[in-house]
């Protein structure tokens, strides 16, 4: 029998689709589960056109960026830096949004640990600009 | 498979005239897999009468194994009035959820304590061993049991148990449907999905009426709806609506079974078959899936014997 998705990633998805802040669901493994409606209105896109992203996928389309355009290092990125450490992270940066518009914003990030261990975590920003 | 309902009432115990068709107890559902071997679902008040029935039987020497979804009080007050808890012969496995905050038996010893409890767990003169449960499978009997995190306040578990090609599926407190329409959700995205998946019996929470439900959101139940829409995703074979409202009297279920068949049939459940739990029955499901003629004497002459060898 395949598991259901962890419970409180459950829980976590149920409750970004209810706020109207925009926020990202990873997995443990860095996986974007999903991101709710306010992130598609400050992204541009669906998560429905673009379902669950890899890692490597996510980051080369949406950021984080620095302010001199190029990828922030996973030290410093903070979905990465809760996942990786099991800890809070907030940091500013760029993200980029529908054709190729650049957007300054913070962000932070919380692990979500659950009975089992580490489960994911939530990535929650605030558009600077 | 074949399950005898205990008690399938929720919250609390609901006794009196207006309430003796489906019962008052509190959950409790006995399991008998096709070794002949038991597994107890959960031990509200239900199962104080299982137990006397158990010990009017005679003696027995199977192990008793109790598997708690969780530990609110209308899922483990009966297990202070479990007579074979009482009995030195008894060996008695209680499974149930891990908590980061403290293990199972002190979470239980919480009540079976002072000041609420004359004795203490310790002081149980049978066997009794506590058995944390995950996300895991593991064997009772000739049946696999498999437990998974379900949505309800606090650390729950829902429980499968399939045995030579039949299946059980008991998620009696359940509230899938919290923050997000079930309709629009992926299967790997509702809670106990693949806990129910395919079920010979489905027995799932259907505390309240969608009105009702609007006054009650994260309470950890579902709304008639959110029920049949669950069982009709999973693809149930068999639906046993359960975790009656101590507020919802005989009168009000029966006119709650027909809305339920009413509703079932629009969503495209014809042909299976849909029920309010009612304590007391018994039924044989998985291959013809008969339902079984009771002998209330019996039953209740086993009760008063259990009774009476356990005030002796």
């Amino acid at each position: 029998m395949s598991a259901q998705r962890p419970l409180e990633l459950i829980l976590a998805r149920n409750l970004l689709s209810s706020i109207s802040t925009p926020a990202f669901l990873v997995s443990e493994h860095g996986e974007l589960l999903y991101f709710n409606d306010a992130a598609a209105a400050m992204l541009g896109r669906r998560f429905e056109e673009r379902g669950v992203m890899a890692l490597e996928d996510w980051i080369a389309e949406f950021g984080p960026f620095g302010s001199d355009e190029a990828p922030i290092p996973n030290d410093v990125n903070p979905a990465a830096v809760a996942l990786r450490n099991n800890q809070p992270f907030h940091g500013n940066f760029r993200i980029c949004a529908a054709g190729g518009i650049r957007r300054d914003v913070a962000a932070s990030a919380i692990p979500i640990v659950g009975a089992g261990g580490s489960s994911g975590g939530i990535v929650i920003f605030w558009p600077l600009d | 498979m074949r399950i005898k309902v205990w008690g399938a009432r929720g919250s609390i115990p609901a006794p009196g005239p207006e309430t003796m068709r489906y019962g008052g107890n509190t959950s409790c559902v006995e399991l008998t897999l096709s070794d002949g071997s038991t597994l107890i679902l959960d031990a509200g008040t239900g199962i104080r009468n299982l137990g006397l029935a158990r010990v009017g039987g005679g003696p027995t020497q199977q192990p008793i194994h109790i598997l708690l979804t969780h530990l609110h009080l209308d899922h483990i007050q009966g297990l202070m009035f479990f007579a074979p808890a009482f009995q030195p012969e008894s060996e008695i496995t209680i499974w149930g959820p891990v908590s980061p905050e403290a293990s199972l038996c002190d979470r239980i010893a919480r009540y079976i304590s002072a000041p609420l409890a004359p004795v203490e767990v310790r002081e149980l003169p049978s066997h009794v061993s506590f058995r944390e449960v995950e996300s895991l499978e593991w064997e009772v009997g000739s049946a696999r049991v498999s437990a998974c995190a379900v949505n309800h306040r606090g650390p729950t578990l829902g429980y499968r148990i399939d045995d030579g090609g039949t299946s059980l599926c008991y998620i009696p407190d359940h509230e899938p449907g919290l923050g997000a329409p079930l309709t629009e959700l992926d299967d790997d995205w509702i809670s106990g999905f693949e806990l129910a998946r395919g079920a010979s019996m489905l027995i799932h929470d259907c505390q309240y009426t969608d009105a009702e439900y609007a006054k009650h959101i994260g309470w950890g139940h579902s709304p008639v709806s959110d029920a049949l829409c669950f069982a009709h995703r999973v693809h149930a074979e068999r639906v046993l609506l359960f975790h009656h409202d101590p507020m919802h009297t005989d009168e009000f279920l029966d006119a709650l079974q027909s809305e339920v068949e009413a509703a079932w049939e629009a969503l495209g459940g014809g042909g299976v078959k849909i029920e309010l739990a009612t304590e007391r029955s018994e039924i044989v499901f998985g291959g013809h899936g008969a339902p079984v003629a009771r002998d209330p004497a019996a039953e209740s002459a086993a009760i008063r014997a259990g009774a009476s060898r356990t005030a002796s």
